[in-house]
């Protein structure tokens, strides 16, 4: 039990003093610092451009011909976000020195050429825009009409009479209510698995690297392969742990001081995250964490050479990502059964549950259940994982086969001790 | 084999012949196949070994301060901090690396990583040390530093078990050895016991003149000759003793004298090389 502190400790140190450590964190806060901050820098650069500028940009519309009968002034009571300046007569010179000195922002100019109606779009430039914007020409159009109307002597009561008012609701049959937009959700998924991901891969570097570097040997006589494999877990574990969490913790406070109001509550229903989601999640968090660790702890064990390690840790890497893909893609039907089996596998639930709780669809039976079975599959794998460690860890040259593991398993020295 | 006095016991043997194999089962983390290793009179388990240990496989960990990595293996072995710091500067003086201890390993060359990884194996003052191979890669003044510890330990009264090819170091510092073949072992027991057993079988001779006609007359075979100084096949001292009395009459004078028993290196190519 001493041993295992020593070990712990010995490892939160060695992290925590890397320089790669440090530099690689520091990189993804800036990252999210200033990720968050995109919108106020990106205002901070036009408020000095257009300091001068009104607010409300200014639109001019041609009417020459009278097409619209003296009617264009409603415009500015439709909401269109603009001022629209109502003109008889301008020339197209006239409107680009308007243009290029800032008085307006852009012109519509409007034209009968036999029974249609022409309107001409002025802009500074192009950019992206394929032709007039929907709202302009659903307003035109909606104008041409009623001054159309009125000519036949339909007042605008009767107009607004037909004009059909709909107030739409959604019902589902399923019993099952899912809270939260899916694809916040199934980002937040990503997230989760990377972090339970990257902190168990580490495990596998510590062990390869304790072997390459040849000190494995010193080691195991200076205490159990069981100290060490859950020495190394755990504080690895406690590590990626607080690292984690103080990415959160710095996301969630950028979050809320500088994103502009409104935005995260629409994505995210904030009212969703509950103490006990954020509990649930750490307990998954760690579960899964464990998980993963403890098979990168039996692959790592099992190389000798630097140049092995990829090949040695395929076979886990291929079994989080399709437990990964499994609770991603069933995400976007939550109803499903497979879901709810991705809840509980567990090489997915870890990805999963957390975010079932989260969109209220998870029966506190799934949760019982799902998370035994991944305690369970954590002392399996703790089992396996010491026995050949303590077995392989002596091994030079040669990477260890499956074969040779199966051996090193049914060995029933207790020389692991 | 058995290990009753404090001192150095060798292990010898061929390349592959079990040397490591046999001194992690002594450690307790390999499987033996058969056999029995107790200490104490009690039977060796991995959990309760606290040995130290100097593996032939060199490693320290190459990014970790050579203090703190040295303080790790001593609290793992059971060691009070204060303890621990005492004798990690107790040794890192020894062995003339105290000025590295703030350093990490990979900035030194390979034989004071090896000095480190040596203190590992001692820091705890443990009672039965075992050293695979303590002295290659190392140079003759660190040779020295590490004969020098090492005698200091057997006057402490540790045991040591140390294995090795090179015949001098054994032949220098062991009391008993046992000699390994595939796996087998040829020959085993006290040293000086074992030599006594041997017959003489080299003369070496040195003189002021040329002799080779003398020792020729006397019917003996030249193994090797250079500058006057002569080494001669023999099959026993009297052979040796003949000869001498043939240099006093012919009134040659004699540098050197010296009827040789069978070195360890020869003992060692008879007993297994084939």
């Amino acid at each position: 039990m001493k041993d295992l502190g020593i070990v712990i400790s010995y490892t939160i140190k060695d992290m925590l003093k890397k320089k790669t450590f440090l530099i690689s964190n520091l990189i993804i806060l800036l990252f999210i610092i200033v990720g968050f901050n995109i919108p106020n820098i990106l205002d901070a650069f036009n408020s000095e451009d257009e300091s001068s500028v009104p607010t409300v940009s200014k639109v001019l519309v041609v009417d020459s011909q009278n097409v619209y009968e003296n009617k264009l002034s409603k415009l500015n009571h439709m909401n269109l976000g603009y001022t629209f300046e109502i003109v008889k007569e301008q020339t197209y010179e006239e409107i680009k020195q308007k243009i290029e000195e800032g008085e307006i922002e852009e012109a519509l100019v409007i034209s009968k050429q036999g029974a249609n109606i022409k309107i001409e779009y002025i802009v500074e430039e192009m950019m992206m825009l394929t032709g007039i914007p929907e709202n302009y020409s659903n307003a035109l159009s909606n104008l041409y009409k009623e001054v159309q109307l009125s000519k036949i002597g339909i007042t605008e009561e009767q107009i607004s009479a037909i004009e059909p008012n709909f107030e739409i609701e959604v019902k589902q049959t399923s019993s099952e209510e899912v809270k939260g937009n899916v694809f916040v959700i199934m980002l937040l998924s990503l997230v989760l698995f990377y972090a339970i991901y990257f902190c168990a891969y580490q495990v596998s570097s510590s062990i390869t690297t304790e072997k390459t570097s040849k000190i494995m040997e010193t080691l195991v006589t200076s205490t159990k392969p069981r100290t060490i494999v859950l020495g190394k877990t755990i504080g690895i574990g406690i590590v990626g742990f607080i690292q984690v969490a103080v990415i959160v913790i710095v996301a969630l406070i950028c979050a809320k001081y500088s994103l502009p109001e409104g935005i995260l509550e629409s994505v995210l229903d904030l009212s969703q995250i509950t103490p006990t989601l954020g509990i649930l999640t750490v307990v998954y968090f760690i579960l899964g964490y464990a998980t993963f660790a403890l098979l990168y702890a039996l692959t790592g064990s099992t190389v000798s050479k630097p140049e092995d390690v990829q090949s040695a840790n395929g076979p886990v890497a291929i079994v989080a990502v399709i437990g990964f893909y499994l609770s991603y893609f069933t995400m976007m039907n939550p109803t499903s059964d497979l879901n709810v089996f991705a809840s509980i596998f567990p090489f997915s639930s870890p990805f999963c549950m957390p975010f079932r709780i989260m969109m209220g669809i998870a029966t506190p039976s799934q949760i019982a259940i799902s998370i035994v079975v991944l305690v369970v599959t954590i002392l399996v794998v703790a089992n396996i994982s010491i026995k050949i460690y303590s077995n392989a860890i002596l091994n030079y040259g040669s990477r260890v086969s499956i074969k040779d593991m199966i051996k090193m398993y049914k060995n029933k020295d207790d020389s692991n001790g | 084999m058995k290990y009753k006095n404090h001192g150095i016991y060798g292990l010898l043997g061929t390349n592959g012949a079990g040397k490591t194999t046999t001194l992690r089962m002594i450690l307790g983390i390999l499987k033996k196949d058969s056999g029995q290793i107790s200490w104490n009179g009690k039977e060796v388990q991995r959990k309760h070994v606290n040995f130290g240990y100097l593996p032939e496989e060199r490693g320290v960990y190459p990014k970790t301060k050579i203090h703190d990595q040295l303080m790790y293996f001593a609290r793992l072995k059971g060691m009070k901090k204060a303890n621990a710091e005492e004798n990690l500067l107790y040794w890192a003086k020894k062995l003339e690396v105290e000025q590295y201890l703030q350093m990490t390993p990979e900035k030194l060359s390979k034989g004071n990583q090896q000095k480190i990884q040596f203190i590992t194996a001692i820091i705890h003052d443990p009672e039965l040390l075992v050293l695979d191979e303590p002295f290659s890669g190392l140079d003759p003044v660190n040779t020295e530093l590490l004969k020098n510890v090492i005698i200091e330990l057997v006057k402490k009264g540790t045991y040591i078990i140390m294995s090795s090819h090179q015949m001098f170091s054994i032949e220098e510092f062991a009391s008993d050895v046992l000699i390994l073949n595939k796996g087998k072992t040829v020959l085993q027991g006290n040293l000086k016991q074992i030599k006594e057993t041997y017959a003489a079988n080299k003369l070496s001779l040195s003189t002021k003149q040329n002799v080779e006609d003398l020792i020729k007359q006397v019917g003996l075979e030249i193994y090797h000759s250079k500058d006057n100084e002569y080494i001669i096949n023999i099959t026993g001292e009297e052979q040796g003793y003949k000869l001498f009395d043939e240099l006093a009459k012919a009134h040659v004078k004699v540098e050197k004298f010296e009827i040789m028993k069978p070195s360890l290196h020869d003992i060692f190519i008879e007993k297994v090389g084939e």
